[in-house]
């Protein structure tokens, strides 16, 4: 009986590891599509095994993977002093720039688009793995 | 002339009307690009307004990538905090679910500047300090600003050595500037060394060509320079070492007003100094 459960535990892990790493190649499968849409110039997957980084620039590397990672830091930190729940996204609208960051379960993203881009279709086109 | 605290006060009243007019929006407040709080409403405390002014010191200290920062939204389920730039200074929003936030947007947008504005035309320099000067500006001491001479390799760009002040020779054109403001140099500050704490100090979320000092002399120094903001100053040793690097205002509250200069462990390598030592800090015009 005990073995039983021990192995219906490890089928359901096995399970659940299966889901997270089909639910990160679905993202960057859906970063690569967003990746070709008008202004988007790049983007940063990471989670706590891996990280694929797409940039047209690739000299800004370091300024934008420390970006994405106080925007995502700042967006814990300021739900937490005002209770604002999840966060959905953080945007900063920068002056040639706009990076959209995001939080689906593990995994961090953040796109980088140019002003002119369409930040919206991008961000239509993300929301649908809070399924 | 304005003072500070009228300003201040004006501009508190304007986000109490905001917050009047919009009720779903729950704390406002403004600061500064330097970090100092201007006003902000009465439901919120200073010290949560210097964490979240924190909070988002990283983004704004790598928003140079993107151009410089205009505004920054984060969405939650119970709510959205909005940061928006106006000229030099932030407002702070967080409204609740239930608010429209394209109406937060306009309100904001065009309550805010409008009073900034009002304010800046019956204040040149509203944000500083009304500048008190008890003596004449002949009596102010005069120094030569110093040549700026061999850059050091070893340091981050923005930084550089220089040769010892003894060595140094005056710039022939810096000190005939048509402004009379930039022909007074402020003496220099004498600051104790302290290090940049966590990941600032190895240069992850702080630019170890950057040193941060209090608020209140970066104020002091800007008000001699008829508000013209410090953006570098030069580090001296008792040793005659000088290093020119960027400054910000210290937000940690606990070296406020302690005659502090926080610096990175690279940097007091340069100059051979250490935590505790003295060193004469001093604001540099360019």
């Amino acid at each position: 009986m005990t073995r039983k459960k021990l192995s219906e535990g490890v089928a359901a892990v096995a399970e659940s590891v299966a889901v997270e790493t089909v639910h990160t190649e679905d993202l960057k499968a859906s970063l690569e599509e967003i990746k070709g849409y008008d202004g988007v110039i790049g983007y940063i997957l990471r989670n706590s095994t891996s990280a694929a980084i797409e940039l047209k620039d690739p000299s800004k590397l370091i300024e934008y993977a420390i970006l994405s990672s106080s925007s995502l830091d700042a967006g814990e930190e300021l739900s937490e002093l005002f209770n604002l729940g999840d966060v959905k996204h953080i945007i900063i609208n920068g002056k040639n720039i706009k990076v959209l960051s995001m939080t689906f379960s593990e995994n961090k993203i953040s796109v980088f688009i140019e002003k002119h881009g369409d930040l919206e279709k991008v961000l239509e086109k993300l929301q649908s793995f809070r399924g | 002339m304005l003072d500070k605290e009228v300003y201040s006060t004006a501009l508190k009243d304007a986000l109490d009307e905001m917050r009047n007019a919009c009720p779903d929006i729950q704390n406002a407040f403004i600061f500064t690009e330097t970090g100092e709080i201007i006003a902000g409403d009465a439901d919120i405390s200073e010290k949560v307004m210097i964490r979240v002014i924190d909070a988002f010191d990283g983004v704004m200290e790598r928003a140079e990538a993107l151009g410089g920062i205009e505004s920054v939204t984060i969405e939650g389920d119970r709510g959205t905090v909005t940061l928006s730039r106006f000229g030099e200074n932030y407002l702070i929003t967080a409204a609740s679910e239930k608010a429209d936030m394209k109406y937060v947007g306009t309100l904001t947008r065009v309550l805010i500047p409008t009073v900034l504005k009002v304010l800046e035309k019956l204040s040149p320099t509203p944000t500083k300090k009304a500048i008190i000067s008890p003596k004449p500006a002949a009596e102010v001491e005069i120094e030569p600003l110093e040549v700026k001479e061999e850059p050091l390799e070893e340091i981050e760009e923005g930084a550089r050595m220089e040769k010892p002040i003894e060595e140094s020779k005056p710039e022939p054109d810096s000190t005939k500037s048509t402004s009379e403001a930039l022909t007074v140099e402020p003496k220099a500050t004498q600051l104790m060394v302290e290090n940049l704490g966590g990941l600032r100090a190895r240069g992850f979320l702080f630019p170890s060509d950057t040193v941060r000092i209090d608020s209140e002399i970066l104020s002091e120094w800007e008000n001699v320079f008829g508000g013209k903001p410090v953006e570098f100053v030069d580090i001296e040793t008792f040793d005659g070492k000088v290093l020119r690097c960027k400054v910000k205002p210290i937000k940690d509250l606990k070296y406020n007003s302690k005659g502090v200069v926080q610096m990175s462990e690279k940097m007091q390598l340069a100059l051979e100094i250490k935590k505790g030592e003295l060193v004469r800090v001093k604001p540099v015009f360019e």
